[in-house]
């Protein structure tokens, strides 16, 4: 059985955690070209397509973290380090995604469509706070975010491969 | 958005309560074990997908939070923000 839920679990992973790296690293791409006037036509029905994949399979890959509990308990391996440290490193991960990503896109979507046809570093956003942010230094910090995001997967999946202390043969 | 997540609401929901019902009924009865294995990642995921998903609605957070209810959470979601919406009608 715990074949079966480690085939879900990574399965899940690819098709879903998968999907949403690749929507998050390419989204800041083309916010950039969605806020220049003479690329806005292509790009902003592309970003507003990389928002939604990122918010949907988000939601789905909570499937992931899951199947992975129950295969960790399964091959009684929840105490290991390597487990412990993969979901400090998930929990991170979706903290990012949920506290600081996704904020990050529908804060430059509101741009994009407020500021069409305008340069870029013209369009300003509206913060929580109330403040008005330049979407070019909004821009940035999402690609910084995002970039630390993916490379947080890219720890976990390394310490799903490498597994330091393991005994376990699966 | 407004018309797509709340029919994905009720099928997570759905799916939520549905899930630990044939868990507590392979409980009482046959108890075959790998069903319990393969169900019980479901009704988490199911269960962390409706908060995720009822978090999103344009719902007041007393509302939101009845996500967090075990078992009957989703459709408790979907029931107390049908209703005022009914009223409006």
């Amino acid at each position: 059985m715990a074949a079966f839920l480690l085939s879900v679990h990574v399965v899940a992973a690819v098709v879903f955690v998968g999907s949403v790296t690749v929507a998050v690293s390419l989204f800041p791409r083309y916010a950039r070209l969605a806020l220049d006037r003479t690329t806005a036509a292509t790009a902003v029905p592309v970003v507003h397509l990389l928002h939604r994949i990122t918010g949907v399979y988000a939601v789905l890959a909570l499937a992931v973290p899951v199947f992975g509990l129950a295969v960790a308990a399964q091959l009684d391996v929840l105490g290991d380090a390597w487990v412990q440290v993969s979901m400090a490193l998930t929990v991170l991960a979706g903290a990012l995604l949920a506290g600081a990503v996704l904020p990050g896109q529908r804060r430059l979507l509101q741009a994009v469509g407020a500021g069409s046809g305008e340069q870029l570093g013209g369009a300003a956003v509206v913060t929580a706070r109330g403040q008005r942010v330049d979407a070019a230094a909004l821009l940035r910090r999402l690609g910084m975010v995002s970039g630390v995001f993916n490379l947080v997967w890219v720890a976990v999946v390394v310490l799903m491969i490498v597994r330091p202390g393991s005994t376990t043969g699966v | 958005m407004c018309e797509v997540l709340p029919r994905r609401l009720r099928i997570a929901a759905t799916a939520e309560t549905a899930s630990l019902v044939v868990l507590l009924t392979n409980l009482a009865t046959v108890h075959v074990p790998s069903i319990a294995d393969v169900l019980g990642p479901v009704h988490g995921s199911c269960y962390l997908v409706v908060i995720a998903l009822s978090w999103q609605l344009p719902a007041p957070a007393r509302v939101r939070a009845l996500s967090l209810v075990p078992a009957i959470g989703g459709l408790l979601v979907l029931r107390a923000w049908r209703r005022p919406v009914a009223g409006d009608r």
